[in-house]
């Protein structure tokens, strides 16, 4: 697994930029057309995490950003060049198409292989399209390795065991894992991500880039895309919206009897 | 209602886009709307973080030589960069100060300085520690730039210049933080057949002994970054701060103001970009008569009008920014192909004075257009639109070249030299 310097590689996604997005009110689907596509937050915050983390290690080590999608998705991975990763790789095949998070996390996890494995594995903690959170956790199940959640910030990696912050319920689990480790991250509030600077991107470009299809995979078709799901998506809609809530703003007392008596009026007691 | 998006990212390079999006973010951080509006409010100098943000994203100078510390950008990527710096600050103070004078001029003033002036004052510029520009106009014209009357006589290894200068941008910019300027002076007889000969160009230190800033003038708009003057009495410049060669001076000042006014006609392309997006949300969301003002063919047929300029506009920036790759594209394949000779540097002017005259107008009607679609609240600077009404202005009237200046490179170029109204 280990080559001659650790390897880190980051899972990434192309997403419609939420900030744009509008529902179609009667079919309940997300209005694509026009919209702007954009590296998922998530996977930002992880990158982001993955670059300080080598920055403060003192051997080497190569990130490599990974995505599966269509062609454009290589905008998302040229960002991710410009931020910090070292190469980039997207998986894009008509093969691909329309996999769920079963067969996206094969398809990572084959390559993740055939790159020769990876002492760290970074993903988002979900992507804003689909809020499954499920990828990461599968990836790990695919390369029988631990996965850790909801992972808000690395302290070190040190003797081949990493040691991180894991947010709970309950406030947060300081934890030491050995390596390999896939690690879903979950940006902290206020986190905000780097903003790469002209250089930082003429330099990304200039950094490797590959694209792997079926053939560079192998398997079998049925294996991947729409075929390989294990899941069906049989509608999408938007839940209705909640009526408007009512606000007693008064002093407390008041305020306590005013609740009692619409309770009660309601006939919720 | 989601935010109006005009800008169409489908021709722009995976570069390009990242250059967009890198921009528009730092922004959202440091430079939103509301503090264009603050900061031209309170007038200059320029707040000293803006610059240094500028500097570390990259913008300034940008097709300046990777080896002399800029980034080797070709020029449609840097009127790309325009473009977002007037669509970020649409007051055009932004645009006018770090796009225009810094890179416009800063790159032209590396083409024929020395090491010392690179490294001194161009190199500092574009990592935002110094400020550097033009200073070419005078009390007595700026339109008529060979009739000047700034003079240099030489004395030993140095230059004595005398005279003042005016209209300049950034003036109290460059005695902040320190810089320099590109200074015509003539250094020989002015000859009646070919008075722009015998000009010469000089960098000449903001803190030059003898050199002093006059009082900053109180502008209508893009106040935040100043605009002023200062007089020469018998500032001593060395041999080696001579830009280029002695007596040739105007030449170099012509292919100046191209550069900086091809910057200007982007970063006018986003000035427009911003306020169509801007009034869009505004007549889309405000009713009236039971209908959004959108609906209205009033204001919906303007709005198109001049949307189609705006993309009709951006269409002609990204031309001429491609004739001045090739110009510059000096030990490039264009020129091993021979491609570089396509083009005349007169042909470049005419189509840059083309862009200059035709897209600030464009900003500067569609805010006008944009205050009357939103009535009182457009003329309030709770909106950007008059605060870019003001300072686009600048641009139509003067920055870089008149209007009627621009017209008559054009009118020259297209009907030939017998028609030129001067001599």
């Amino acid at each position: 697994m280990n080559g001659e310097c650790m390897k880190f590689v980051v899972c990434v996604k192309q997403v419609p930029d939420t900030t744009e997005v509008e529902v179609d009110p009667e079919t309940g689907t997300i209005i694509r057309e026009g919209v702007p596509s954009v590296l998922n937050a998530f996977d930002e915050f992880a990158l982001n995490v993955a670059v300080q983390l080598k920055e403060s290690i003192d051997e080497d080590v190569e990130i490599t950003a990974l995505s599966m999608g269509p062609p454009q998705a290589k905008d998302a991975l040229t960002k991710c060049l410009a931020i910090g990763a070292d190469k980039a790789l997207l998986l894009t095949d008509r093969v691909f198409a329309g996999a769920d998070t079963w067969a996206t996390a094969v398809t990572l996890a084959r390559s993740i292989k055939k790159l020769g494995g990876a002492d760290v594995i970074f993903c988002g903690q979900e992507a804003s399209d689909g809020n499954t959170a499920q990828v990461g956790p599968e990836v790990a199940a695919h390369l029988g390795i631990t996965q850790l959640t909801f992972v808000s910030e690395i302290e070190k990696i040190e003797d081949k065991n990493i040691i991180c912050k894991k947010e709970t319920d309950e406030g947060f689990l300081r934890t030491r894992c050995p390596l390999p480790v896939v690690i879903a991250c979950m940006p902290t509030p206020g986190f905000l991500p780097k903003i790469p600077n002209m250089r930082d991107i003429i330099k990304g470009k200039r950094k490797p880039y590959e694209e792997w299809g079926f053939d560079d995979l192998g398997g079998e078709e049925e294996d991947y895309g729409l075929e390989g799901s294990e899941s069906v998506v049989v509608r999408t809609y938007s839940p209705p919206p909640k009526g408007e809530g009512i606000i007693i703003d008064d002093e407390p007392e008041t305020a306590v009897n005013k609740l009692m008596e619409y309770l009660e009026k309601e006939g919720i007691l | 209602m989601a935010k109006t998006n005009l800008w169409d990212e489908r021709g722009l390079t995976e570069e390009q886009k990242l250059f967009k999006e890198s921009i528009l973010d730092w922004a959202e951080r440091n430079l939103p709307l509301d503090r264009v509006i603050k900061m031209n409010r309170e007038g200059h100098p320029f707040p000293k973080d803006i610059i240094k943000g500028l500097a570390d994203l990259g913008v300034i100078m940008g097709t300046v030589p990777e080896e002399r510390g800029g980034l080797g950008l070709n020029w449609k990527d840097q009127t790309l960069i325009s473009e977002v710096i007037g669509y970020i600050d649409p007051s055009i103070a932004t645009a006018a100060g770090f796009m225009a004078v810094s890179t416009g001029w800063g790159f032209t003033i590396d083409r024929y300085a020395n090491e010392e002036i690179r490294q001194k004052y161009v190199q500092p510029a574009i990592r935002g520690d110094k400020f550097i520009g033009i200073a070419t106009t005078e009390p007595g014209g700026g339109s008529d730039v060979s009739n000047f009357k700034c003079t240099g006589e030489k004395e030993g290894d140095e230059w004595v210049l005398n005279g003042e200068k005016t209209f300049i941008s950034g003036v109290q910019e460059a005695k902040q933080i320190g810089g320099g300027y590109w200074v015509n002076v003539r250094t020989g007889p002015k000859l009646p057949e070919a008075p722009h000969k015998n000009m010469t160009a000089f960098f000449v230190p903001i803190d030059s002994e003898g050199l002093t800033p006059t009082e900053p003038y109180d502008d209508a708009g893009r106040n935040a970054i100043s605009t002023g003057g200062f007089i020469m009495e018998d500032v001593r410049i060395p041999e080696e701060y001579m830009l280029g060669e002695k007596g040739k001076g105007f030449y170099y000042t012509m292919e100046g103001f191209d550069n900086a006014r091809i910057l200007i006609g982007g970063s006018a392309v986003g000035v427009t970009r911003r306020i169509l997006e801007e009034a869009a949300d505004y007549i889309k969301e405000r009713e009236t008569f039971g209908n959004p003002l959108a609906k209205y063919e009033g204001i919906q047929f303007e709005f198109v009008e001049r949307y189609i300029e705006m993309e009709a506009s951006s269409l002609m920036v990204n031309k001429v920014a491609s004739m001045q790759d090739v110009r510059y594209d000096e030990e490039g394949w264009l020129a091993r192909t021979g491609k570089a000779k396509t083009y005349s540097p007169k042909e470049i002017a005419k189509w840059i004075s083309m862009i200059k005259y035709k897209v600030p107008h464009l900003a500067k009607d569609t805010a006008d257009d944009a205050m009357h679609w939103l009535g009182a609240a457009g003329y309030s600077s709770e909106y950007i639109f008059e605060t870019a009404w003001r300072g686009v202005m600048s641009y139509c009237v003067g920055a870089e070249g008149g209007a009627n200046i621009q017209k008559i490179v054009i009118g020259r170029e297209t009907l030939g030299p017998d028609y030129v109204p001067y001599k």
